[in-house]
């Protein structure tokens, strides 16, 4: 049977809304999409519900859409932008086109195995949470090949996070996030902040309008060819740390 | 991810187990050269436990085809799980190596 719910998916287009979205940005990812696609379709079919993916290009230089849009697969849509606008604006795009009752982002990489897709989903399903966050720090996670810079970076910025931004979730930049459909249009309409710290703006807005939010730990594999400059990444997420400070004073969240 | 290293008569055999990735990558070509190297041509490489495979791991079975290729030999891949087998068709890999749903039945047609 199994093999059968993906053959569905891939050739019969849905006609009923689906229960569950899922939105992968995508920036020069020609290389590494198609098995993320695959490892997805092949898991995400065999739940047993309706299920949309988009693929949210980023403006890629490379043959991202084309490659993904020669698969051929009924129930996969890939958003185009002629513009880089950065991971945010990619996500966004995702989360405001997505259609599902929930709406899962997740990673190019694979890097959170689909697998762990079931734990998020039972957190809003069954435990009446808005936003289930995927977590590499909550207890029980599991990381694999995690470089010493990145885990003394994750360890201060967690902390920068927790008393600077008052956010009680452990690990913020997590690419595994699942969201009720309101609550996605919601957060992802009021984000100004369209780099790779835009995660941090999504969790703060999630805090201040009282959104139930749930850590969960999952699995976690730093996959190799990752396009984050730590450096570069870190400087940013401080910058944008103050900035969502002052668009907080300032009203731009009302 | 581990590495079962075992033999069928002339056939050399790798059963892999994990997440079959870039960072993986290293040990299996270093093994399947070593075959290669060792004129041991007709390889089985069993998938049945790697439940996630990435398009550089592809790319190394690709290679060690090519070479075993090359040498009048062959490599057979079998026991693919689903994810596995739908990586292996949405890249159109499945049409260059020939696939086997058990062990034995690759053996058998490699000898």
């Amino acid at each position: 049977m199994p093999y059968e719910n993906y053959e569905k998916w891939k050739t019969v287009p849905l006609e009923q809304t689906p229960h569950l979205s899922i939105v992968i940005p995508a920036y020069n990812e020609q290389e590494r999409i198609v098995a993320t696609i695959g490892a997805i379709a092949s898991h995400v079919s065999d739940l047993g519900f309706p299920w949309e993916l988009l693929i949210a290009d980023d403006g890629s230089k490379d043959a991202t859409v084309q490659t993904v849009e020669e698969l051929g697969l009924a129930n996969l849509k890939v958003l185009k932008t002629p513009k880089n606008g950065g991971k945010g604006r990619a996500v966004q795009r995702g989360m405001l086109a997505a259609e599902g009752d929930y709406i899962l982002f997740a990673d190019a990489d694979n890097s959170t195995p689909i697998e762990e897709v079931s734990k998020l989903l039972a957190k809003l399903e069954t435990d009446g949470f808005d936003v289930a966050v995927g977590s590499r720090a909550a207890e029980g996670a599991e990381e694999g090949k995690k470089s010493l810079l990145r885990h003394i970076l994750s360890g201060g910025l967690r902390m920068i996070v927790k008393y600077g931004l008052r956010i009680g979730v452990r690990d913020t930049q997590c690419g595994f996030k699942m969201y009720t459909r309101d609550v996605a249009k919601k957060l992802h309409s009021k984000q100004t902040i369209m780099g790779f710290s835009f995660d941090l703006e999504i969790l703060f807005l999630a805090s201040k309008f009282g959104y139930k939010v749930a850590e969960v730990p999952v699995a976690w594999v730093d996959a190799p060819g990752s396009k984050v400059d730590t450096r570069k990444e870190v400087q940013r997420f401080l910058r944008d740390l103050w900035k969502i400070q002052m668009n907080n004073l300032s009203g731009v969240y009302r | 991810m581990e590495m079962l290293k075992t033999s069928s008569g002339n056939i050399a055999v790798l059963q892999l187990k994990g997440r079959f990735d870039a960072h993986e990558v290293v040990p299996v070509g270093a093994w399947l050269q070593e075959q290669v190297d060792a004129g041991r041509v007709q390889i089985i490489i069993n998938l049945e436990a790697v439940n996630f495979i990435d398009s550089t791991a592809l790319s190394s079975l690709v290679r060690g085809l090519k070479h075993c290729r090359e040498k009048g030999g062959e490599l057979r891949l079998c026991c693919l799980q689903q994810p596995v087998r739908v990586i292996f068709e949405l890249t159109r890999l499945d049409k260059a190596f020939t696939i086997h749903a058990t062990q034995p039945e690759a053996v058998d047609a490699l000898q």
